[in-house]
């Protein structure tokens, strides 16, 4: 899996007067993590750009009160995108889009259907069938790149539990594929 | 187990995006001040700060105690707490460079032992072997929260030197001319250790509660001098009026009592007993600072138990945080 590491010890510019400075190679570092979250979280499309901009517009405007979260960065930064998606669910069960009720009446076309068979598509579409912390778990590893670790950490689960339920959604996910 | 297949959905960000969401941060202004390293000299006055890294780090979770927390004065060891009402927009004038303050505390501390980065942990287990204490967890939390993190913090040790001229020519700029520091003071150390804390988070979806625990921060000083009298010349640092910081001063035991600034009319305090021990309950509404921001509350819970120290900071009714206060074990 091609991810970066989270090179922490660049993070620690955050922390320091020259954040200006740190700021373009904390930024470019952390999107694409940040950014594939939400890919496997919600889905390809245009939702995963507004939720990681959202994501980093609250961690830009809170980077001083980093420290309080006693974390590594990318623990804090996908903290904060993890409350992103919880609003973003809430939200959605609230008001369905427009569009979404539009295109429930129709539904796709054989054609629409047929160009969906991507290999992205199709594992988006059998992300969408996962129960949420399934769902968030496999964003977590597979979309962040965080280590079992990692994901324990900022999750409260322990690391066994999470290696356990990540094997399990594994094998649902590979016998679905 | 092959899990390659997994990774079928990664896909870099579009250059437009990225560039557009860079350019939009950018224009949202320069950075703020950036949290700073734990020194004891930005958490005290002239006695060269007295409050642990504990609650440093728990008072700093809500944001209108935060710049309160700047006041906080000399102790002995925590056994009791006694909260006092200050005007924020007086402690902020604190912070003005032409004042002097930070300049002052910056030049008389000496940083005996750092603190370092805070260590995550896995488990208190971890965290109670570093700490070298024992850590307790609550056994009842309010429904739906789940420990998101536990985190500890070093030990650390300062010590101020106290330049008795300065700190009197701070106070006339103050407007001060009634109190004088003891010429004796001048030239005399004052050592503050903090032991190292283990700080828990919990959250409930956006909800975040923090619990913090330490012995009780220590406070060396020369014998002889005159507590009262020093903790009378914080408070009018603080913005109290003249009569109600000699009242104060003369009404606790200096060498016990956690001196805890609470914002005047966004907050509201309670002694209170927690586990039979001396405990304070604050109740704090941030007003924010425009009026586009939310408002934020946030409830603080903190008590002594022995030679340690803990508080309860987060979202949570005053019910809530005495019952996990109470299950501790």
């Amino acid at each position: 899996m091609a991810v970066k590491g989270t090179g922490s010890s660049k993070l620690l510019g955050w922390l320091t007067p020259a954040t200006e400075a740190h700021w373009d190679a904390l930024y470019a570092e952390q999107l694409p993590r940040v950014y594939n979250f939400f890919r496997y979280r919600v889905g390809d499309g245009p939702e995963a750009e507004d939720l990681t901009s959202t994501t980093f517009e609250k961690a830009w405007r809170a980077r001083d009160r980093y420290r309080r979260d006693l974390g590594a960065f990318t623990t804090w930064l996908l903290t904060i995108a993890r409350n992103v998606a919880t609003d973003h669910y809430r939200q959605a069960r609230t008001f369905a889009p427009l569009e979404e009720a539009e295109g429930l009446a129709g539904g796709p076309t054989p054609e629409e259907l047929a160009t969906r068979r991507s290999d992205c598509e199709r594992l988006s579409e059998l992300l969408g069938k996962l129960p949420e912390r399934s769902r968030e778990l496999v964003a977590l590893r597979y979309g962040a790149g965080l280590t079992n670790r990692a994901i324990a950490r900022l999750t409260g689960l322990s690391e066994s539990n999470v290696g356990t339920i990540l094997h399990r959604v594994i094998q649902e996910l590979r016998a679905g594929w | 187990m092959d899990d390659r297949f997994l990774d079928e959905m990664r896909r870099e960000p579009s250059p437009e995006f990225a560039r557009e969401l860079h350019d939009r941060l950018r224009r949202q202004g320069p950075a703020s001040r950036p949290a700073r390293a734990w020194r004891p000299a930005r958490i005290g006055f002239a006695l060269g700060g007295a409050l642990a890294a504990t609650f440093v780090v728990l008072l700093f979770t809500v944001p209108a105690v935060r710049v309160s927390a700047q006041a906080f004065l000399d102790l002995f060891r925590v056994r009791n707490f006694a909260a006092v009402s200050v005007d924020p927009a007086k402690l902020e004038r604190l912070k003005d460079k032409s004042l002097g303050l930070e300049s002052l505390l910056d030049q008389q501390t000496q940083q005996l032992e750092k603190p370092g980065e805070p260590k995550v942990v896995s488990s208190t287990t971890e965290a109670a072997a570093l700490a070298g204490y024992p850590v307790r967890v609550p056994s009842r939390v309010p429904a739906g929260y789940v420990t998101d993190t536990i985190a500890v913090t070093g030990a650390g040790a300062a010590r101020f030197t106290v330049n008795a001229p300065k700190i009197d020519e701070l106070l006339r700029t103050l407007g001060i001319t009634d109190l004088k520091l003891p010429p004796d003071l001048d030239g005399k150390s004052v050592t503050v250790r903090t032991s190292a804390a283990v700080v828990q988070r919990f959250v409930r979806d956006r909800r975040k509660m923090i619990f913090v625990q330490a012995r009780s921060p220590e406070v060396s000083m020369p014998a002889g001098i005159d507590l009262p009298q020093l903790g009378e010349i914080a408070l009018r640092v603080a913005g109290l009026d003249p009569a109600e910081a000699h009242r104060f001063a003369r009404s606790i035991d200096w060498h016990s009592t956690l001196v805890v600034p609470v914002p005047l009319g966004a907050s509201s305090f309670s002694q209170m007993t927690v586990r039979g021990n001396p405990g304070l309950f604050v109740e704090v509404t941030d007003t924010g600072t425009s009026p586009s921001e939310h408002h934020h509350t946030g409830n603080m819970l903190m008590w002594s138990e022995g030679d340690m120290v803990y508080a309860l900071s987060g979202n949570m009714d005053r019910v809530s945080m005495v019952e996990m206060a109470e299950s501790l074990r």
